[in-house]
């Protein structure tokens, strides 16, 4: 089975440590969005089964772009993979929606645990 | 193990206070240093609590301060310049200095041992020297200042100062439309004075005057030498009414006060000058210069006068 | 000169380091005020010291500037600026949970730096598998001096550095706090070679 996949953050190092962490089935295709806003655009053009969110990003946050999809009803599996790691924000993030919260850095284990638990593997 | 022996006998051989606390306050390790200092031995203090010890520690301060090392395990420092010091020790310089305990620099750092209960190391430094010299040199800055700011002679404001002093109010009456005014006065015929009684003669005149027209000013009049045997007074949230008074009191005070120099009396009159700030004033120079012109007219009147800038009395 | 400079990657890379660091720092510092922190992205510039002095001149006022140094392994070491708004003062030592009167405002200043400076620079230390000592934070400016003052005495010993910068905002007590971190010139070369080597490992 094959899941479309967006990995949304504004560092290149941490898209790749993402991308480094995904099994292959779903790192092969995945697309990549350099702040909230171009994934927004994107999340609006197509459908993507599983986005990796950031919270701390120049243009959109991360909290700007999990409000935006709830509002516009788009809803893919949201993994918000962020450094900002107070307990405020992890619940804030829950309540809009949000799968899981994981702390950067990211690590493997964690990460396919998350996904296993949804059924993305 | 010898780096262990070498680290003990450093720790008390160190010119430094060490003393580590456990998480209930107890202290666990007191250095050579402390039992000179606090002149207490090591038998009476380990295993008894901080503020038993040193009962003039701020406990709550304190603990708050502790609380924070061993929560965000990162080490936390008091200086003396905040604190002078936190446990009252006695100093190296009792004859030296006015201090009464030693000023002391303390750092609280964080001890993570493997398999062990979480502890603060306390350095206390001596800087009693640091403090003592740091106050004098601020004592020295503040007398420096000050003195950049009198004129020497008269112990009036000097001209730079009084200046300075004119632009800020200038300003602040400009942006509040308070009024402002400016008595600008000038002792006659000082030229023969000194001609006749010598500089040293000249001097006491002005230092005289000073003395008595500094006692007629309120508080936030500002009196300075502007130059020579000419001195200028900025009277804030004065309109010429009150100028005026001023102005008329202090030229009475001159003709009347009496010098004695070298058994003779001398008797001086000066011209007095006043303006008021207008809206057509829009640099503190112009204010000036209309003082300036009115005491040029007092002169020109024949001298022991006050006039008042023209284009006031005009308006 | 241009091997001072950092390349898009290695910009990258001690961003994400920054970030990650950041994150800890206010998760532990919302912990220990009982607050939240609000994050933003830090920026990263190199800067010459006439353009340090003008930023520090545009920030005459600042009601408080503190500085304290860092130094660990590698040659990694810089000092790092603490700057407040006027406004803000009298709500630190609600912030501390102090009582009002039990410490001057000097004090609870310094004591917020401190633990600002010393909690981002610890889990910035940990991700480069280093660690950070630090030197006593010192007020540079206060109600009584402008930093200018301060400053304008001194020639600086570098013409380039390494700026970061990091703003904190208190939500609850509308707080604000800029920290500068300054890696100075040489230090920088020794930045690089760490970012290298984990840069490497992608």
């Amino acid at each position: 089975m094959s899941f479309s996949v967006l990995v949304c953050d504004d560092s290149n190092m941490a898209r790749k440590q993402v991308l480094r962490s995904l099994p292959e089935h779903l790192s092969a295709n995945a697309q990549l969005a350099t702040n909230g806003q171009e994934a927004v655009e994107l999340l609006r053009s197509q459908a993507f089964d599983i986005l990796f969110l950031d919270l701390t990003m120049p243009v959109l946050d991360g909290l700007g772009v999990l409000q935006t999809l709830k509002d516009e009803n788009i809803t893919p599996a949201i993994f918000v993979i962020s450094a900002d790691i107070q307990p405020e924000m992890q619940s804030k993030v829950l309540e809009l929606g949000a799968k899981a919260f994981l702390r950067k850095p990211v690590e493997l284990e964690v990460l396919n645990t998350n996904l296993r638990n949804h059924g993305f593997l | 193990m010898p780096a262990d022996d070498f680290c003990t006998d450093i720790a008390n051989k160190l010119n430094t206070g060490i003393l580590i606390i456990d998480s209930q306050y107890n202290i666990v390790l007191w250095n050579r240093y402390l039992e000179v200092h606090a002149n207490k031995k090591p038998e009476n203090v380990i295993g008894q609590n901080i503020f038993e010890i040193f009962p003039e520690l701020p406990e709550k301060w304190f603990k708050r301060k502790i609380e924070s090392v061993f929560q965000l395990k990162t080490q936390s420092f008091c200086s003396w310049e905040q604190r002078h010091h936190l446990f009252e020790l006695p100093h190296t310089r009792p004859m030296t200095t006015d201090s009464h305990f030693m000023a002391q620099n303390c750092s609280f750092l964080p001890l993570e041992i493997k398999d062990n209960n979480e502890h603060v190391c306390i350095l206390i430094e001596d800087v009693t020297d640091v403090c003592h010299y740091q106050s004098k040199l601020k004592k020295t800055l503040e007398e420096l200042a000050q003195a950049n700011r009198i004129d020497g002679l008269t112990q009036v404001f000097n001209r730079k100062h009084w200046e300075e002093c004119l632009e800020k109010e200038f300003s602040r009456a400009r942006r509040y439309k308070h009024g402002l005014a400016l008595i600008m006065f000038d002792l006659d015929h000082f030229k023969l004075l000194n001609d006749t009684y010598g500089h040293l003669g000249g001097d006491i005149v002005l230092i005289e005057t000073a003395k008595v027209i500094s006692k007629l000013l309120r508080l936030g009049d500002l009196f300075g030498r502007y130059g020579g045997e000419e001195f200028a007074i900025i009277l804030p949230n004065t309109d010429m009414v009150g100028a005026l008074d001023v102005a008329e009191r202090i030229r009475v005070a001159i003709s009347k006060n009496i010098i004695n120099f070298q058994e003779t009396e001398i008797k001086v009159t000066a011209s007095v000058g006043v303006a008021v700030i207008t809206e057509a004033d829009t640099r503190y120079e112009d204010l000036i210069s209309h003082t300036d012109l009115a005491l040029y007219d007092a002169k020109a009147s024949g001298r022991n006068i006050v006039c008042v800038a023209k284009d006031v009395t005009a308006a | 000169m241009s091997d001072l400079n950092l390349n898009e990657d290695q910009q990258d890379c001690l961003q994400e380091i920054i970030n990650v660091a950041m994150g800890q720092a206010s998760d532990q510092l919302a912990r220990y005020l009982n607050t939240f922190v609000y994050l933003k992205v830090p920026s990263i510039e190199q800067v010459s010291t006439i353009s340090l002095l003008n930023m520090l001149n545009s920030n005459e006022n600042s009601a408080a500037v503190v500085s304290q140094g860092f130094f660990g392994y590698e040659g990694i070491r810089g000092e790092a600026l603490l700057m407040y708004k006027p406004k803000d003062s009298d709500r630190l030592a609600d912030l501390l949970g102090y009582e009002p009167d039990e410490l001057s405002v000097e004090e609870q200043i310094i004591d917020l730096s401190s633990i600002l400076t010393t909690t981002f620079l610890n889990v910035f230390a940990k991700q480069i598998d280093n660690q950070m000592s630090y030197s006593a934070p010192r007020l540079l400016a206060g109600s009584q001096s402008a930093i200018s003052d301060h400053l304008a005495q001194q020639s600086f010993n570098w013409d380039l550095a390494l700026k970061v910068k990091i703003t904190y905002q208190v939500t609850d007590y509308s707080f604000n706090c800029d920290m500068v971190l300054f890696i100075p010139e040489s230090a920088i070369i020794n930045i690089k070679t760490v970012i290298d080597r984990i840069l490497e490992e992608f």
